[in-house]
């Protein structure tokens, strides 16, 4: 049953709210608050340095990260973005897998700078040659390195993309609503 | 003992080398030394005063080659004499003198060049793993042959009765930080031991610029590590210049200064706001980055990027710095810093956490061949800018500032002391007159004879960048295309006195502090 029909079957003076009305009700709010609070996990695999130091920036005064309700967060498990540097070292290839199998869902995965793009590095025994072949990238942050207004662009932009996925979850799963 | 000294400076080396004084004069001498000679050699150059090992390095050993020969190369720093010597062995076989038993700064080159070339020291001391990934298996590109076994994945030894134990952190780690892996070892709180795995970040640089033409290399030399782009960078372009045997013009040298005392403004600047951040000083931190990003958007508005890449270039500079620019906007840009540094210094919370924390002795340093502010905040008097000279320091010299102590404060001191007299330098740079300029680069066609990694078809270049002297030498082929380039950043040299100083009576909370004061990048290190 899906939850259309859920909310159409339930519907009812008696009954508080639907498990549509609720679901849709969370998802606003989810939505909403996710405008407000993202957390940011960062993860090098294999920079130069220099776009660790423009991320560190967002945070500094010029920029202000906390004003626009991003946070950095060193916990994989509260994290809602990874912001991806370098090319993605073969060797790192576990780490990074499991710094993304430990953020629960949803989330988003922002390639960061030249490297990340592949625009530095070529595929071979090294290196992917950039991030797109290990981690699902919803946004694409050009720039070497970029600097922290790009940044700020493209964490706006990933926003955006965290709110469609929201709002294509449903909250319910078949039969939990009766 | 005295004899040595008698014969210290250039001349006497060399004799006791078995040389005679070379009719090359120039900042760098090139001698040969034969396989069974070396351990006599190295043995009489640390004995004598004002030399150090600055690198080891190896070339040749191509596997599609039978029997091609592995040719080990030292660089010492002759500081007194203003001289870099450059010893040549060729070695046959798979093993060579133990040179880490006289001058211990050799063994992590020893491990990196028994991973690429697969010859080692002899004796039965156990390589540690420095670059290759544990997976790397023989058929992983390397600049030589195989190793006949797999380095050792070092772990520290636990001490205190039994009742140490090894934490594991990394090494995907803090925030906006590098990846690196840290094995600390402690009792509960007290750091006993500490040891480092940097695999994780090496993308095979040297490997990479092998067949590339020079200004095709330069673009990857850049991003090596990307907050010290000119000091790598220069060090790059002046072995390239040396192989090629081409003179940028003075202009453009003045140029390239300008921008390495930037790169070494704002790094310090960087190192001053982590330094507050590992200290929990969030207002400092915050005063230390406005002065950062104001230093960034300085090289943004001078050179036209925030970190400097694409103005250096081989034969000279790309572009010249905008004066108007500069002048204006440094002594504003700098002011922030200097004042952020002078409230910091002022505020006895902030200094009681750096001072005696992160000791490094002035005889650690020496053995383990550190350079830059770590090495000078022991008391150490190395600066390659005032040791060897390129144009425009020899014009235009700097006061090095050396402090007492080796601790994260005598840094911390060290690293304000150099960002005044950059300022002043820039100033002095930009009145002598700079901009950008080229000489012409036999593209191709490099006229000069000899066979591949001969000294007058390669070269030494050095820069003294933010955390130290950068050391590249580069052999070209006959074609103009890089043979063999070795990078050596400082971040090469300084992270193996990192234990040391972590090891000095330090709490894990002490390690951010000491990690932000040394202000490496593991980029550098496992390139």
């Amino acid at each position: 049953m899906t939850a259309a029909s859920a909310a159409e079957s339930s519907a009812g003076p008696a009954r508080p709210a639907s498990t549509a009305e609720t679901a849709e009700a969370l998802r606003r709010s989810v939505a909403r608050q996710f405008r407000r609070s993202l957390h940011i996990r960062t993860l090098d695999t294999g920079s130069c340095a220099a776009c660790e130091q423009e991320i560190r920036l967002l945070a500094a005064p010029h920029y202000d990260l906390h004003r626009l309700g991003f946070f950095f967060t060193p916990a994989p498990r509260h994290a809602d973005l990874l912001m991806v540097t370098g090319p993605m070292i073969r060797a790192f290839d576990i780490a990074a897998r499991k710094t993304y199998a430990a953020m629960p869902g949803p989330k988003l995965v922002v390639a960061t700078g030249a490297c990340a793009l592949g625009g530095v590095y070529s595929s071979d025994a090294f290196t992917h040659g950039g991030i797109g072949e290990t981690l699902p990238v919803d946004v694409w942050i050009p720039g070497c390195p970029p600097s922290p207004l790009a940044l700020l662009q493209g964490l706006l932009v990933a926003v955006d993309r965290l709110a469609e996925k929201v709002r294509e979850l449903t909250f319910t799963q078949e039969g939990d609503h009766r | 003992m005295t004899a040595l000294r008698q014969d210290a400076g250039l001349p006497g080396l060399l004799s006791l080398l078995g040389h005679d004084a070379v009719a090359d004069d120039g900042p760098v001498v090139t001698v040969a030394v034969a396989a069974t000679d070396t351990e006599a050699a190295v043995r009489r150059l640390a004995a004598a005063p004002g030399a150090r090992l600055a690198d080891l390095f190896a070339s040749g050993g191509n596997p599609a080659i039978d029997g091609d020969p592995v040719v080990l190369r030292m660089v010492w720093g002759l500081d007194s004499d203003r001289r870099y010597l450059v010893t040549e062995s060729v070695i046959e076989g798979e093993r060579y003198p133990a040179l880490s038993d006289i001058v211990p700064a050799a063994f992590t080159e020893e491990c990196e060049i028994y991973e690429q070339f697969g010859i080692r020291p002899a004796g039965d001391k156990p390589l540690n793993r420095v670059a290759l990934p544990p997976q790397a298996d023989p058929g992983f590109p390397r600049l030589g042959r195989p190793p006949a076994e797999q380095p050792a994945d070092v772990h520290a030894a636990h001490f205190v009765g039994g009742q140490a134990f090894e934490f594991p952190f990394g090494p995907v780690r803090g925030v906006g930080v590098e990846s690196l892996y840290y094995g600390l070892v402690t009792s509960g709180e007290e750091l006993v031991d500490l040891y480092l795995f940097t695999w994780h970040k090496h993308r095979g640089v040297e490997w990479r610029l092998r067949g590339r033409t020079p200004r095709e290399a330069l673009f990857q030399v850049e991003r090596t590590e990307g907050l010290g782009a000119v000091g790598v960078g220069w060090a790059f372009a002046a072995a390239t210049e040396a192989a090629a045997g081409v003179e940028p013009p003075a202009r453009a040298m003045r140029t390239r200064a300008i921008a390495l005392e930037l790169e070494r403004l704002y790094n310090h600047a960087a190192a001053t706001a982590a330094l507050c951040q590992s200290t929990g000083l969030a207002v400092g931190q915050a005063a230390a980055e406005i002065a950062l990003e104001r230093l960034l958007r300085l090289n943004a508005a001078a050179f036209g990027h925030r970190y400097l890449f694409g103005v250096v270039d081989i034969g000279g500079a790309r572009c010249g710095p905008d004066a108007a620019a500069l002048r204006r906007e440094l002594p504003g840009a700098y002011g922030e810093l200097r004042r952020a540094a002078d409230a910091l210094l002022g505020t006895n919370s902030f200094l009681d956490r750096l001072e005696a924390t992160g000791i490094l002795t002035q005889e650690a340093a020496q053995r383990l061949g550190m350079v830059g502010p770590v090495a000078r905040a022991t008391g150490l008097r190395v600066d390659a800018r005032a040791d060897h000279p390129a144009a425009p320091y020899a014009e235009h010299p700097p006061a090095v500032a050396t402090g007492q102590g080796g601790d994260v404060l005598a840094r911390f001191r060290v690293m304000q002391a150099e960002a005044a007299e950059s300022v002043r330098l820039i100033g002095d740079l930009l009145e002598a007159g700079a901009g950008p300029g080229c000489a012409d680069l036999p593209e191709g066609t490099i006229s000069r004879t000899g066979p591949p990694g001969s000294p007058d078809r390669s070269g030494l270049g050095w820069a003294e960048s933010s955390r130290g002297e950068a050391l590249a030498w580069v052999s070209l082929d006959e074609g103009g295309r890089i043979a063999r380039a070795r990078l050596r950043p400082a971040s090469v040299r300084n992270w193996r006195g990192f234990d040391d100083a972590c090891r000095s009576q330090n709490v894990f909370t002490d390690v951010p502090i000491i990690e932000a004061s040394f202000w490496l990048t593991v980029a550098g290190m496992s390139r």
